[in-house]
């Protein structure tokens, strides 16, 4: 008897733990709990929703957000369905596709302005200034990636076929860009960029970069999204949030606050030598704050209505989905 | 046998397609999240042919893998029944081999091999050998006593007929295990494709996720199921046969 109460007060405390780590109580702050899941690993690339995170700008607006790397198997759009996040980050083609399927999703926020995806090349190759030049080159490209959607939109706009080039399936190790088996090949400018760049220029072979936006192409890159539901129910935490976030940005981008910043990237990178992060810490306020008039989060509507023509061209969607009608920039200004 | 495969893996299939959709109308997911039965019917029809192309591909590097991991264990598990030095080191070779995760091993190989068959190959024959040698070292390591002990007391017994008696004393385990073997192989050959080659399901796969295109994923491994399960059906049947002429011997 005695023995069946002993077992029975186990388990309850057993259930009680469990029930408990499931299901954390709030914090005692009472702040709103939101989780965030950024597209792609801790690095340069999300460096303002880092600083925001790090120097409290959410809990100054009396929010608790959680921030999450993303990765290649992360999906921000999915996981605002699921409910596991209410704010990610995305690009303009996940948007779209997601749109395409009859997903809720809404743009509050344009972080890049400009695209990172660029292609390094080597400056004693010929240089590409005209999308002319890229014939009969071997370019790199991840099939089923963006990169592909561009160059593909980039040879169709300089009436290029297949034929005219050879086109090399990429993945992560660079080896065939080294071994000059691959003629230009894609890389993110503000990071990939600069260490393979430097890896370059230590071997004795400067590189340059083709930029596809230089030829007319804008295919929108990163950028702040949260459901409908949550953008008409709860407008004023969407507001609170990316007022907070957009902060964080304006502050990671300010040069007077490099150092700063670069120290704080060194705790989440500590891969990356501190002379690089200061370059991509460069080249990402060159990429999300081109003009410095230009407040951070500016949705290019024109450059969205491009990308979704791009994708409908290249059959990625078959039929249009009218992409401005997801846009809302009234959250940021 | 093989229908019991097909319709047994049919059934497993159905299960969880319909557990997915479950979770989709009770959840009110978009077709982003989880494609509904029409865009999965639509996705089907428009890559069928072409993944089936590549879940050939793929299963012909994963059938000659498996063919080169057997032969590689059964040399492996013969010469290392030994309680010799050269068995027991032969043992510790093979077992130190499978230390490292092939996920780390892979962009060492295709750096060095580059990106087509070859590379494909040897990482299926790496993922399905492992479990096939502790097998084969298991059975070829336990003596067949009563059997043997004639043989040896009249001093005919030879290793290969030591080889012979205790694979034919064993050949129900040696087929299930050949047979399961397949699965890992085709396993080891899609993780191949999919971490770096430029071609097979494994690499269709990535596309797909690249696209966040569930429906693809799922057609993909409805081929790759019921491909797979014929295969091991087969397999199954072949082990029959073998028994049957051995024992009719």
């Amino acid at each position: 008897m005695r023995n069946h109460r002993v077992r029975g007060i186990g388990w309850a405390v057993a259930v009680c733990l469990t029930l408990l780590a499931a299901f954390p109580p709030a914090a005692a702050t009472g702040a709103e709990k939101l989780t965030y899941r950024l597209k792609w690993l801790f690095n340069t690339s999300v460096v303002g929703d880092l600083y925001a995170d790090v120097r409290k700008k959410f809990a100054a607006a009396g929010l608790d957000v959680t921030v999450k790397p993303g990765g290649p198997e992360r999906d921000a759009i999915k996981e605002l369905e699921l409910g596991q996040a209410q704010f990610g980050v995305a690009s303009a083609d996940q948007v779209i596709r997601a749109m395409a399927k009859g997903s809720p999703v809404v743009v509050i926020a344009q972080l890049f302005q400009i695209n990172p995806l660029q292609w390094i090349y080597r400056q004693a190759d010929p240089p590409i200034t005209r999308l002319e030049d890229l014939r009969g080159r071997t370019i790199g490209i991840t099939y089923g990636g963006n990169d592909e959607t561009i160059m593909r939109t980039l040879l169709a706009k300089a009436n290029l076929t297949e034929q005219d080039v050879r086109l090399f399936s990429v993945r992560y190790d660079y080896t065939p860009f080294f071994q000059k088996k691959v003629d230009i090949w894609p890389v993110y400018r503000n990071t990939q960029g600069i260490f393979i760049g430097q890896k370059m220029m230590d071997g004795g072979e400067p590189v340059q970069f083709f930029i596809p936006s230089d030829y007319g192409i804008q295919f929108v890159a990163n950028s702040v999204v949260t459901s409908r539901q949550m953008a008409e129910e709860r407008p004023e935490t969407v507001r609170q949030f990316l007022t907070a976030l957009l902060k964080g940005w304006e502050e990671a981008l300010d040069p007077a606050k490099s150092s700063l910043v670069v120290e704080m990237l060194q705790e989440f990178d500590k891969d990356t030598p501190r002379k690089q992060l200061a370059e991509q810490l460069e080249i990402t306020r060159r990429l999300v704050k081109p003009q410095s008039g230009v407040a951070i989060g500016v949705i290019d509507r024109d450059a969205w209505i491009q990308t979704e023509k791009i994708m409908y061209d290249q059959k990625q969607i078959v039929k249009p989905v009218h992409v401005e009608t997801a846009l809302m920039p009234g959250f940021a200004f | 046998m093989l229908h019991r495969r097909v319709y047994q893996f049919l059934i497993v299939y159905s299960l969880g397609l319909a557990l997915l959709l479950g979770i989709k109308y009770l959840l009110e997911l978009s077709n982003y999240v989880i494609p509904g039965p029409m865009e999965i019917w639509m996705t089907c029809r428009e890559v069928t042919r072409r993944y089936f192309a590549d879940v050939m591909d793929t299963m012909t590097v994963a059938i000659i893998g498996q063919v080169l991991s057997i032969c590689m264990a059964g040399f492996i598990g013969i010469v290392g029944r030994q309680t010799t030095w050269l068995g027991s080191f032969v043992k510790v070779a093979a077992y130190n081999v499978q230390a490292y995760p092939i996920v780390a091993l892979a962009p060492i190989i295709f750096i060095l091999l580059g990106d087509g068959f070859i590379s494909r190959l040897l990482i299926a024959a790496m993922i399905c050998y492992f479990p096939l040698l502790l097998s084969v070292l298991g059975i070829m390591s336990e003596p067949v006593r009563d059997i043997e002990h004639f043989y040896r007391n009249t001093g005919r017994l030879r290793w290969q007929l030591e080889v012979k008696i205790r694979a034919f004393e064993n050949i129900g385990k040696l087929t299930t295990v050949v047979a399961g073997s397949a699965t890992l192989a085709m396993a080891g050959t899609i993780v191949a494709e999919f971490i770096a080659a430029n071609a097979g399901i494994g690499y269709s796969i990535r596309i797909a996720l690249y696209q966040s295109d569930l429906g693809k994923i799922l057609v993909a491994l409805f081929l790759i199921g019921i491909s797979l399960s014929i295969y091991q059906g087969l397999l199954e049947w072949i082990g029959a046969m073998v028994r049957k002429a051995w024992e009719s011997q």
